[in-house]
């Protein structure tokens, strides 16, 4: 990132944009309904979710599904076979190191902006150190659910070649099971509760709703069983599919 | 050191008809069929030998290389190389083995030339001293000092093609493997870049499997070829062989004042030669005669055509790969 810093910081600056737009939208919401809270959550609530909902869904992208797609597509994967290590570690460990420095430049912004709003209109602060490490916890399992995810759903391009398409129709899906869109406490209880069991509310719900509280003793319990169970089941599950396309992959161009 | 035994690769191809109907046609119901790359191909290669790969665009080299390299799986047969099979046990026997793809780079494109050994250096767990002394020698046979400290999407291609087979050998493999490494080089460079192999390949007994199209490559380097078209073996053996068995070309050059010369002179009629084995041209005053000297000995041809007419300059020179393949491709597979 140190080498495009323009366009990188367009880019931030773009999704930053879009936090703001959502944020219109619920205010709106909010001024509608006379100014109480909804569902549960009050207006200062909807804004630590809207932002706490970004930056954490900064911190646990994983761009392994695109990457792999490209590189099958162009077949520079080739160059990353003929090296003597673990397919998977080379690209977890390339993503980290561009992680730490994007992490790095928004984080502390964020998290401060968000706790001086909370400050402004609570009155006191709602900052709680032990939330915070527990969310940070939270954080790197959602992010390894996530990297072991999209590395599974990337290893289908040994198949069908090209994943643009099959790439934009996950992320739409995921961003609304994870919870980007919307908090999944604002759907229906039945369809809350399938969704919360499935690995995408560990993305972003889980994390967010620890951050700011509205979880408490075994609750945390259950959700860190819930991520630690999908951590593993993807990770073994790239093994498998890993071991099954391998042999179906085809290099394009020369 | 390499064993290839009935190698075989097959791809499944989708074909589309042409137009927009055809799209439609393949987007609904696409027709698939099978495509033999490579087919049934043997043979071996000695340690610290180089082996020259050659043959048309589209003969199946590159996935012959994909699969000696363990990148692709063969659909039957099997290689051995240096007693590993790339395929079972990809993570130790590339450790063993250099590849250079001439038309891609394994440089970190946004990073300066050095960063790439230092990761390099790691992934091969090359130590410190080693490391040190083999940077030292590809620096000095590849010449990297004056764009070590560039970003590599800045590199020229030539110094990128360096730095690209200096990266395969940072780790001293066994064997390595060159993808077409002139490709689109200049020829300063490209006999740097020859140089630098034979150096390598003399010096470590690095056994090198070579493919490429520029026959000059394959005639300064390798004594030995392999010849593939349409994924089945054509030729196997020296290059000298090549040339006796089918090399028996000669070309013979001169400048004459006559503009009729060849007329003149009258070759096909005087030694009865067909038309595979005499082929003349004349540009202005200069001539140039290919025939074959099986049937006709070079003296014959240098006495008759002095004897016959003026001549002012005068050379045979030997028939040159390029000739003797074109000559294999048009007799077609045996």
């Amino acid at each position: 990132m140190s080498t495009y810093r323009a366009n990188w910081l367009f880019y931030i600056l773009g999704d930053v944009l879009a936090c703001f737009v959502s944020f219109f939208v619920w205010e709106a919401v909010f001024i509608s309904n006379g100014g109480e809270s909804f569902m549960g959550f009050d207006k200062s609530d909807m804004v630590v979710y809207i932002f706490m909902s970004f930056l954490t869904g900064q911190v646990i992208s994983s761009g392994g599904t695109y990457n792999i797609g490209e590189e099958v597509k162009d077949g520079s994967i080739a160059m990353r076979m003929i090296k003597p290590i673990s397919y998977n570690a080379t690209f977890l460990f390339q993503e980290i190191g561009n992680k730490l420095m994007e992490i790095g430049v928004i984080f502390i912004p964020l998290v401060a902006g968000v706790e001086i709003y909370r400050f402004a209109v609570t009155g006191s602060l709602k900052f709680d150190i032990l939330k915070f490490l527990i969310y940070l916890v939270c954080c790197v399992f959602a992010y390894a659910i996530n990297f072991f995810f999209n590395i599974c759903y990337g290893f289908t391009a040994f198949v069908f070649k090209n994943l643009w398409g099959s790439n934009m129709l996950k992320n739409t899906v995921v961003s609304f099971l994870s919870g980007a869109i919307i908090p999944l406490a604002f759907l229906p209880d039945v369809l809350k509760n399938v969704l919360i069991c499935l690995p995408f509310s560990s993305l972003t719900y889980t994390p967010v709703m620890i951050y700011m509280g509205m979880y408490t003793g075994y609750e945390l319990l259950f959700f860190a069983g819930v991520q630690i169970f999908w951590t593993v089941v993807f990770w073994l599950l790239s093994k498998v599919i890993w071991k099954c396309v391998i042999n179906r992959l085809s290099i394009q161009g020369g | 050191m390499i064993y290839v035994e009935n190698l075989r690769k097959e791809f499944k191809k989708t074909i589309k008809e042409p137009g927009l109907k055809g799209s439609l046609k393949s987007f609904i119901k696409p027709k698939k069929e099978i495509v033999a790359a490579v087919k049934d191909i043997s043979f071996d290669v000695q340690e610290g030998e180089i082996l020259g790969f050659i043959g048309p665009n589209g003969a199946g080299k590159s996935t012959v290389i994909k699969m000696l390299t363990g990148i692709l799986s063969p659909t039957s047969g099997k290689c051995t190389i240096n007693g590993k099979d790339p395929q079972k046990d990809r993570k130790t026997y590339v450790k063993e083995i250099g590849v250079v793809f001439g038309q891609r780079t394994q440089l970190w494109w946004d990073l300066p030339l050095t960063e790439t050994y230092t990761v390099l250096k790691e992934i091969y767990e090359v130590d410190d001293s080693r490391f040190k002394k083999r940077m030292s020698f590809l620096n000095e046979v590849l010449e990297l000092d004056s764009f070590i400290n560039s970003p590599v999407r800045t590199l020229s291609l030539g110094q990128r093609m360096r730095a690209d087979i200096a990266a395969s050998l940072l780790h001293s493999p066994k064997v390595l493997f060159l993808d077409e490494p002139t490709i689109g080089l200049d020829v300063v460079v490209k006999d740097n870049i020859r140089k630098a192999i034979a150096k390598i390949n003399e010096e470590e007994h690095t056994t090198v499997v070579l493919t490429t199209h520029d026959l000059e490559d394959i005639e300064l380097l390798s004594k030995r070829i392999v010849m593939i078209d349409k994924g089945s073996k054509v030729f196997d053996g020296k290059i000298t062989d090549l040339k006796e068995k089918y090399g028996q070309m000669r070309e013979l050059a001169f400048v004459s004042p006559d503009e009729n010369a060849l007329k003149a002179l009258g070759y096909a009629e005087k030694f009865g030669l067909s038309d595979d084995d005499l082929i003349q041209e004349q540009d202005g005053t200069s001539c140039k005669i290919r025939f074959n000297s099986a049937i006709v000995p070079v003296s014959d041809m240098l006495s008759y055509t002095l004897s016959k007419i003026n001549v002012k300059d005068i050379n045979v020179k030997d028939a040159d790969i390029e000739e003797i393949i074109r000559r294999l491709y048009k007799e077609g597979v045996e």
